[in-house]
């Protein structure tokens, strides 16, 4: 590989961020290098176990235990993770991390071509003013510097891009966007919605906005409703990297893509005040290898774009890459989640439905907004689930042997109604990533180290959603039979974010208002790591939205001469 | 290789790979997928325990209008997923919750050979063979060992998680995923109601239904 290979701009990380970014700049016209840590996937041939059957699998689909506690006992842990879709998680053997004493933190991870785009939920909402201005409101973190009115033609544009199937509902809370037919609710959630609304009219249960295609979109396949996206979707019916951005990408002529491509550091040049490049080693051989360009995006994924900034301090930048703040690490944050309830949900027994639809239902946020109306917390959650009729599983449960036994499994069983709670997380200095010096990986790279809790906020918001879960499934009609109001792990959510917060003011940010660095111009960080706050929505619908006003920023401003 | 007193008992690794070639041949599992490389010996079972396993799991789910699940060699899979910790089985269990347990059935790191325990629990139920009972009385020596660890305070009991592994072993066979329930990878589409009639089967391929059980 040349050693002086140049490029327009630099790409680090092909994920649900690093896609868009390669996409917006390569059609701008910029020669664009992207650099993906992990193997390569290729869209439809590379998705090994799609078609697969359980009886197909050596261990059923259910995987090799054993295996999963000695190499992938984070990863498996996954609600996505199975014997078909192992292969798009990390080794956790392979890839360490560490902790400090105390932290429970679950990072899930996906490194191959696409990361966790592959495997993502596919959740797609829109945050408010509700959401952009919670740090202002109650002084928890600091201010973002944008407001809904800056984001809300870059979700228009990406919604119209990836395809998002939901209904409108015009709630401020929850902003309506450019949507595809909304998947339909079945009948216990249609009823469970009109009783909730019936008794809370503030409290609106709607289908998940979900990156499916409920109708062929730009070339891409309709959605089967197979509900087995993780394995990778050769119909193209749901977004990922693989089956959108990357495409539109490779389609300008301007994208080099390398895989397998582990980025060690980010070059500045501290006499111009520019970041010149990027040093990466490959995975397979160990050999090292560099480019040079522009610009460069990072898009490793939140805490992977923190651990390289941090990996790349310099003699100028002893703190780490754009850290004359020293925040940089600090306010990282995931969403506390946790199932409120699971309730029975008797009158139903003469209907089902048919086919897997890819997303559950949600039910907005509606505490803290006009009225400060939360126990001991300032700000959301919202929850997400839906009903489901039981399948053979709930035989594990029940008595019985014999004919009788097998035959009260034939058929679907009891409609329950699920609602997992996700609440805001508040962005606090002492939640935060470092370097562990002691500990590196089998690159020989330091290990990133998480330091990660939980506050009073998060459990008292939690302990609300179980109140009101309970209190709304019972009004609807169900019998809840269980529920919890304690957080998983850290990471749990799969929404870890924040580390290299966006604000005002240079002194306690790492980035400005267009996701841009303080301190070096040419360099901006548009995945997860930028968030300033968690709101209680998914967020990556956010990260794609700022990704793209970021690399729009960026050409108007290589264009311009001034960076 | 050096005897040890396990091959002596008539276990060869060669008849497991036999055993595991029929059952892959049974059930359309690849072999690769069921050897037992890194088995520790002393899990190896005797040719009349996997005749237990087999036996046990056809009268948990019999043979009706479509086959049991010892029929279609759901015992060797429970002996394959027990090898490799399915189900949490090769988690350790305290002797305080498992008051149904000897410790000469628990290995050193405390996990529990269950095939071993099931094999004398149910001799002991069963007054000595409970291979020789005729079907009725192995479906009774079950039932009863069923209702003991389906009633309170039962949880931990072995026999629950032996039995979740005979229910995964068989609704995610072909014929148990497809023949006695209905299989469909590919739906194509999403109905919200439909009405259901009676005796209709469930989607083995409702992948949330199965999930949230």
């Amino acid at each position: 590989m040349a050693a002086d290979m140049q490029f327009d701009a630099i790409v680090v990380g092909s994920g649900i961020s690093g896609g868009w970014a390669a996409k917006e700049l390569t059609e701008a016209g910029l020669k664009v290098l992207m650099l993906e840590r992990g193997r390569d996937i290729p869209h439809q041939t590379g998705y090994e176990t799609e078609m697969k059957k359980p009886w197909d699998m050596p261990f059923r689909g259910v995987g090799n235990a054993e295996l999963y506690e000695r190499e992938y006992p984070v990863q498996m842990l996954n609600r996505h993770f199975t014997e078909y879709t192992q292969g798009h998680f990390v080794n956790d053997a392979e890839n360490p991390y560490a902790t400090k004493a105390g932290t429970d933190f679950n990072w899930f991870r996906s490194y191959n071509l696409g990361g966790r785009s592959l495997t993502w939920g596919r959740q797609s909402y829109r945050w408010s003013d509700y959401d952009f201005e919670a740090n202002k409101r109650d002084g928890h973190g600091t201010d973002w510097p944008i407001r809904y009115e800056d984001i809300a033609p870059w979700y228009d544009k990406v919604e119209d891009f990836i395809g998002v199937a939901g209904a409108a509902e015009g709630l401020d809370q929850l902003p309506d966007g450019q949507f595809l037919p909304a998947w339909p609710l079945n009948a216990v959630e249609q009823a469970t919605r009109e009783r909730i609304l019936g008794n809370w009219p503030e409290r609106v249960l709607t289908v998940g906005r979900t990156a499916n295609l409920t109708q062929p979109h730009r070339g891409r396949g309709q959605c089967q409703a197979r509900s087995i996206c993780a394995r990778g979707c050769s119909y193209g019916a749901y977004f990922s990297t693989q089956s959108s951005t990357l495409p539109a990408a490779e389609a300008t002529g301007n994208l080099t893509l390398i895989t397998d491509a582990v980025v060690e550091k980010v070059d500045y040049d501290a006499a111009t005040g520019r970041v010149t490049g990027v040093r990466w080693i490959d995975r397979k051989n160990g050999t090292r290898a560099q480019a040079t360009a522009r610009l460069i995006f990072l898009n490793a994924g939140s805490f992977n774009s923190v651990h390289l900034m941090l990996n790349s301090a310099t003699e100028a930048m002893p703190n780490g890459l754009a850290n004359t703040s020293g925040v940089l690490g600090t306010h990282i944050m995931d969403h506390p989640s946790t199932l409120s309830a699971i309730a029975l949900m008797p009158g139903f027994e003469d209907v089902t439905s048919y086919g897997n639809r890819p997303t559950g239902v949600v039910i907005a946020r509606y505490r803290n907004m006009d009225e400060m109306d939360g126990v001991g917390h300032t700000r959301g959650y919202s929850y997400q689930g839906g009903a489901l009729q039981s399948g053979w599983t709930r035989g594990k449960r029940e008595a019985g042997v014999g004919t009788d036994y097998k035959a009260s499994l034939q058929p679907p069983g009891p409609w329950r109604v699920v609602l997992v709670a996700f609440a805001d997380c508040v962005p606090r200095a002492r939640n935060r990533l470092t370097l562990d010096r002691a500990q590196s990986d089998p690159l020989g790279i330091p290990q990133l180290n998480i330091d990660f809790a939980f506050g009073k906020e998060e459990h008292a918001a939690l302990a609300q959603a179980k109140a009101d879960a309970a209190e709304m499934l019972t009004h609807a009609g169900g019998r809840v039979i269980m529920g919890f109001d304690r957080p998983g792990p850290g990471g749990s959510a799969i929404h870890e974010m924040g580390g290299a917060r966006m604000g005002w003011d240079p002194a306690t940010s790492v980035l400005n208002r267009w996701s841009q660095a303080h301190d070096i111009p040419n360099l901006f960080v548009t995945d997860g790591a930028q968030m300033s706050s968690s709101a209680c929505q998914n967020p990556s619908l956010t990260y794609m939205a700022l990704t793209a006003r970021a690399a729009d920023r960026a050409v108007d401003l290589l264009r311009s001469g001034a960076i | 290789m050096p005897e040890t007193p396990e091959q002596s008992t008539g276990w060869q690794r060669r008849d497991f790979l036999a055993g595991a070639a029929l059952f892959a041949l049974a059930v359309g599992i690849p072999v690769a997928g069921v050897t037992l490389s890194d088995l520790d010996e002393r899990d190896a079972p005797t040719e009349r325990q996997r005749l237990m396993m087999r036996l046990v799991s056809q009268a948990v789910l019999p043979a009706t209008d479509t086959p049991g699940a010892g029929d279609v060699g759901v015992g060797d899979f429970v002996i394959v997923a027990l090898a490799h910790g399915l189900e949490g089985t090769r988690e350790p269990v305290g002797s305080a919750e498992m008051p149904w347990t000897f410790p000469e059935y628990q290995r050193p790191d405390g996990s529990l050979r269950y095939v071993n325990w099931l094999e004398a629990t149910l001799d002991r139920s069963a007054n000595g063979d409970f291979i020789r009972q005729d079907t009725d009385a192995r479906t009774r020596t079950l039932a009863k060992l069923d209702s003991e660890a389906f009633a309170e305070g039962g949880d931990a009991h072995p026999w629950r998680k032996l039995k979740a592994l005979i229910l995964t072993g068989y609704y995610t066979s072909r014929v148990g995923g497809s023949e006695e329930l209905r299989f469909e990878l590919v739906p194509g589409r999403y109905d919200p109601v439909v009405p259901l009639e009676p005796g209709s089967r469930a989607w083995s391929s409702d992948w949330t239904g199965v999930e949230f059980g």
